[in-house]
């Protein structure tokens, strides 16, 4: 008896237990997807309008601007320094500590910004040679820098040093290489944001720590936030820096940010009204849930997740690169992108009929992608192109048995390999994409790898067919396709990388970036990367599945934060209330 | 006994030499480097990046930079953030030890107190309770245990802030990394404190009119703690060292998480410095356990 006893109240403690982790923290209700309204709960909020805290990411690697290339270290690098100029909350580059708009010479080479008068943290002038300084800095091999290529539409001397000058204290010149439509959108690159000469080599008197200057709080900096405390792994607290140009429209104090990536653990802070803003990083099986609260905030971004062929993979030996295209197109036709957004990505993602993502500019003052434009109907790709997908493969010399239901066995076998990350989100989408394509008989192995393994192996090329995303740094589609010339670092796809007999031929597209590159007519640039577009997808290597867009948490006593297409956020103007 | 803790300290030099040689070898071995990214780095900053951390030489060569750096007390940069490894690291430890050993003291000393009340009260009601609690306690994994305690004292009492930059919360945490201990040390104790008491030295002692006080800590519970030293010295260098999971859901900048972090972004000058730091607090913890056998214990010859 006393046995059945101690086994019952096993059993109920562990219910409780289960209960108890499925449900997690205070709920807001909400309206869901089909706009049936429930009531919405608001959850706790936190009355000290002094201080926002916010959740970004886990702990930054470099807190120096010129070294970072995380999303989370580009909002941090934002909030603390400023540079000639920046994005305002409806993305448009305006000046900061450029004094208007700069001279432009007519041929578009030759920039002369004035800067207006302002100071670093500690009270020194910020001066033109602080410009010189960091963006020479950036480019210099010691550094290191990942995003050292975006400068390199500046003109170089024979030294390597960029073609800038300091006039006077307020006057900074700058050569480019070729006009350049998207300029002020990198001088607005965390990249490019000024860093204080003194410290910085005070810190690195050997030159084998560049970022040394910035790992302990104190740094300084130039913008409305000084980093006052790090507990590393933990949190970081900033403080009104009131020497920042802008310091009268900062009314927060502080800025305190919480370091995890545990979805529950933030998840948590932030209904116990913990956290004021949460980025990113919300449980997925809680976004439903979300949908239609205040609260909940979901903008589009400047990227796009695809679906990408290694066009040197051998599931294409044996065919014409023609015959290689088509089999790539059949598969692409296959893809249920409806689907996969409806079920994997419940953050209403759009389905992506192009490679350049909705509401990219074309550099020329428009938008690039017309609002009809498409490559093939993206809300109905999947079941009902199977008949023109089998003869697609047909003519790539299968045949295929109908077998009735709908679904075809193909022969010769075909297995491919599906390469991809560990992620809910990425083994979501293979899952799927095995189940279309399985409706033509292709077996498709689905391979998880570690994200470090994942991304060497997709960089050299060991892969059939592998997932793929990619948010634009800046808002310019040159910064999509630049990334296909043979050469690129980032094209995983190896087009015109020692191509088989079944890849496409790649010099023409090669050059035609170049062309775009020294195109000074912006008109006819945007038609250069129209047809650069149309000769990347004509290949079907690279087949865009949905768009990215970015979702957050802010609570409804917080105002003025504002989030950008490229993923950058602005707490800087942000206010408080108690209620 | 010196003689013995020299002997220890010399073939403790070699394992640790050989954990060295193992992890270095081991971790160039796995695929993946540690300036793989997304979005692809140059090449040039790549080759000034490889030189800066000695990763452009041959593989032995690194070892002996490495050991040569490490014997000057150079435990190296992190590849990952630049930051000097030695400083981080302590820092990391510092915050992990100090949950650790209030977790430790609280497992020992309840865990042996709830341990020497069940085999006092053996098929009694304390003893059902406690061995209900301790079965509990072993068998919850620790992110359940750490997430309820979330839940329920955070969110639901309203006792605890889930996030504080001012005012972090360590007693919860502290709580999720003693209950496992404590609870195996409950067993433990339980189940020697029972064969102590069977033995004849009890009977004898009990013929000789020793009171029962004394029959229980002075020869009981004494002979009875070696298997839980057995169990405390390595449990301790354990819990010292972090866990990812506890350190995850209460947001403490432990070096628990540090370790996995390492790894999977193949920071290898970290995961050396780790690795060899975390070897060092296991041989030292085995040899404090070994010391502490024989002042239980007599009898035990060291040598």
């Amino acid at each position: 008896m006393k046995k059945k006893l101690i086994a019952v109240l096993l059993v109920a403690t562990m219910a409780a237990s289960v209960v108890a982790c499925g449900n997690k923290g205070q709920k807001p209700s909400s309206s869901n997807g089909s706009g049936t309204t429930a009531p919405v709960e608001a959850t706790k909020i936190n009355t000290d309008t002094t201080t926002l805290k916010v959740l970004l990411g886990s702990e930054p690697d470099y807190l120096d601007p010129t070294l970072n290339s995380s999303t989370d270290g580009a909002a941090l690098a934002l909030n603390s320094f400023v540079g000639l100029y920046t994005l305002d909350e409806n993305n448009n580059c305006v000046p900061a500590l450029a004094d208007g708009e700069p001279e432009v010479s007519e041929d578009g080479l030759h920039y002369t910004f004035k800067l207006i008068e302002s100071k670093w943290s500690n009270g020194e002038e910020l001066t033109a040679n602080d410009f010189v300084y960091s963006w020479n800095r950036a480019v210099a091999p010691e550094t290191a820098a990942d995003y050292a290529y975006m400068f390199a539409p500046i003109a170089t001397n024979e030294d390597g040093t960029l073609k800038v000058e300091a006039t006077d204290d307020y006057t900074l010149e700058v050569e480019l290489n070729a006009p350049c439509a998207y300029f002020y959108d990198l001088l607005a690159f965390p990249t490019f944001l000024p860093v204080y000469q003194p410290d910085v080599e005070a810190a690195n008197p050997d030159g084998t720590a560049p970022g040394a200057w910035a790992q302990n709080p104190g740094f300084v900096c130039n913008g409305a936030f000084t980093l006052s405390e790090w507990k590393h792994n933990e949190s970081m607290v900033y403080t009104k820096n009131p020497n920042f140009y802008r310091a009268d429209d900062v009314s927060l104090e502080k800025l305190e940010f919480m370091l995890s990536d545990d979805d529950t653990a933030i998840y948590a802070a932030y209904n116990n009204g913990d956290l004021d803003f949460v980025d990113q990083k919300i449980p997925s099986d809680e976004i439903e849930s979300l949908k239609g609260n205040p609260e909940f905030h979901v903008l589009d971004s400047l990227g796009t997740y695809y679906v990408g062929f290694n066009v040197n993979s051998d599931i294409f030996d044996g065919l014409t690169p023609e015959q290689a295209a088509e089999m790539r197109q059949a598969l692409s036709l296959l893809i249920d992108r409806q689907w996969i957004v409806d079920t994997v990505e419940p953050t209403e993602k759009t389905p992506a009929d192009t490679f350049i993502p909705d509401g990219m500019a074309d550099g020329n003052g428009g938008v690039f992608e017309a609002a009809d434009a498409g490559y093939y109907d993206a809300t109905t790709t999947g079941a009902g192109n199977v008949e023109e997908a089998v003869k697609l493969l047909e003519d790539c010399g299968y045949t295929f048995t109908d077998k009735g239901d709908g679904t075809y066995d193909i022969s010769p076998a075909l297995e491919v390999t599906y390469l991809t990350n560990p992620s809910t989100t990425h083994e979501g989408v293979a899952a799927l994409i095995q189940q279309d394509w399985g409706k033509v008989g292709i077996q498709v192995k689905v391979e998880t790898e570690d994200w470090n393994v994942f991304l060497e192996d997709r960089k050299a090329g060991k892969f059939d067919i592998a997932r793929e995303g990619w948010i634009a740094d800046f808002n310019d589609p040159i910064n999509m396709l630049e990334m296909w010339v043979s050469y690129g670092g980032n094209n995983d796809m190896q087009l015109g990388k020692n191509p088989t007999a079944a890849a496409p031929e790649w010099e023409a597209y090669d050059e035609l970036i170049q062309k775009i590159y020294t195109e000074t007519d912006y008109a006819k640039r945007a038609e250069l990367m129209h047809e650069a577009e149309d000769m990347l997808m004509s290949t079907y290597a690279v087949v865009p599945v949905y768009y990215y867009n970015h979702i957050y948490l802010q609570k409804s006593n917080v105002e003025g934060v504002y989030a950008t297409t490229n993923m950058n956020i602005y707490f800087m103007y942000a206010k408080k209330t108690a209620e | 006994m010196a003689k013995y803790v020299l002997k220890r300290i010399l073939l403790a030099i070699v394992s640790l030499w050989i954990i060295t040689l193992i992890t270095f070898f081991a971790m160039n071995a796995i695929p993946g480097g540690p300036f793989n990214k997304e979005k692809a780095t140059d090449p040039a900053v790549i080759q000034q990046l490889e030189a800066r951390y000695n990763l452009d030489k041959p593989l032995g060569e690194q070892y002996r930079l490495y050991m040569g750096n490490l014997l000057h007390g150079d435990w190296g940069i992190s590849t990952k953030s630049g930051r000097p490894i030695w400083n981080d690291m302590i820092e990391k430890f510092s915050v992990s030890a100090g949950l650790g050993l209030r977790a430790a003291a609280i497992a020992i000393v309840i865990g042996i107190i709830l341990g020497a009340i069940a085999a006092l009260n053996r098929n009694k009601l304390p003893d059902r309770l406690i061995i209900f609690f301790t079965t509990l306690g072993t068998a919850m994994p620790s992110f359940v245990l750490a997430t309820l305690l979330l839940l329920v004292f955070c969110l639901k009492l309203g006792l605890f802030p889930v996030f504080s930059s001012e005012d972090p919360n360590y007693t919860l945490p502290v709580i999720a990394l003693a209950v496992y201990p404590m609870a195996y040390i409950t067993r433990l104790t339980k189940t020697s404190m029972l064969d102590a008491l069977n033995q004849d030295y009890i009977r004898t002692a009990r013929a000789k009119g020793v009171s029962r006080t004394k029959v229980i800590f002075v020869h009981a519970l004494r002979n009875a703690l070696i298997p839980v030293i057995t169990y405390v010295g390595p449990m301790v260098a354990y819990i010292l060292t972090g866990s990812m999971v506890v350190e995850n859901i209460f947001t403490i900048g432990g070096l628990g998480s540090t370790f996995v972090t390492s790894i999977s972004t193949r920071d290898y000058p970290t995961i050396m410095a780790v690795t060899i730091f975390l070897a060092m607090l296991m041989v030292v913890a085995n040899l404090l356990t070994d010391i502490v056998y024989k002042m239980v214990d007599p009898r035990i010859k060291l040598d």
